[in-house]
């Protein structure tokens, strides 16, 4: 059972730069070849204006503005009992090798099913450039909470 | 251009290394992805793919088919988790387009034929 008094937690924002060498390796992890991602040559040569980063790049942003190991450990939820059940990402902007972004998340709501045996929670994260939302994502965190009789 | 029906990408087998370079690469360090005995005590019979790998491909199912900037959505709901070894079979079915905009119904699977994840994205279709 999570105290719905957590909703609306909010982590202070903060600025993280996106890094060349973080994008390569998150290409390397997940199989992507194409050098336009890290190599601005590649980027120019296919008339982009600088390396994009690849679509599920901004969860790793993400992450190192705070984790959802860290915001599970707030709450008191231990990390091994718990299972990513959904993301989603809203892309407003593109996003590029060498911007800065202002990352912040939020307690977007939670609740329980199958009579407390699962407890779910929603976070919302939300990164923004000069000002403006480029992306928005939200996680769904779902932990397995042990019974009284095991 | 033609916006095709049907879309398709097999990734995997799914390797020690690749877990170890995701673990990294994203900051997710959960041992449940990278430790044989904490994924036995989870219930599962090998360490558990992150989720976010599988989306990751999801991904790369829409970019190398529309362009690094075409993804305007992608949502995934994770349905039973890859495992270490898995070859993850990403499919797109379109289901709309409507605006410059096609919608794809996406799917993620093991060779098993075991549903992993179900979603969706928004394509931004080239004029």
């Amino acid at each position: 059972m999570i105290d719905r008094q957590w909703i609306g937690f909010a982590t202070a924002p903060s600025t993280i730069a996106i890094d060349r060498w973080h994008v390569r390796l998150f290409c390397q992890a997940i199989g992507e070849t194409n050098a336009v991602h890290w190599d601005e040559a590649a980027a120019r040569g296919t008339g982009l204006a600088a390396c994009p980063v690849p679509p599920t790049f901004l969860k790793a942003i993400e992450t190192e503005h705070y984790t959802s190991a860290a915001l599970l450990r707030k709450l008191g939820v231990p990390v091994r009992s718990v299972l990513h059940a959904e993301q989603s990402f809203e892309y407003l902007a593109p996003v590029h090798v060498g911007d800065a972004l202002e990352v912040s998340r939020v307690i977007a709501d939670t609740f329980e099913k199958r009579d407390g045996a699962l407890s779910f929670i929603v976070v919302d994260t939300h990164f923004r450039r000069s000002e403006a939302t480029v992306c928005t994502s939200r996680q769904t965190i779902v932990v397995r909470n042990r019974q009284e009789s095991e | 251009m033609t916006t095709p029906e049907r879309i398709e990408l097999d990734c995997g087998p799914v390797a020690a290394i690749d877990l170890a370079l995701y673990a990294a690469a994203s900051g997710d360090h959960n041992p449940l992805h990278l430790d044989a005995e904490v994924a036995h005590a989870g219930g599962f019979d090998r360490p558990v793919v992150h989720g976010m790998l599988t989306m990751a491909h999801a991904g790369r199912l829409i970019t190398r088919h529309f362009g690094e900037q075409s993804l305007l959505s992608l949502s995934t709901r994770f349905i039973a988790p890859a495992v270490l070894g898995d070859i993850i079979r990403l499919s797109g079915t379109l289901a709309e387009v409507a605006d410059g905009v096609a919608r794809y119904d996406i799917t993620a699977r093991n060779a098993q034929g075991t549903m992993l994840a179900t979603g969706a994205a928004r394509v931004r279709l080239a004029t």
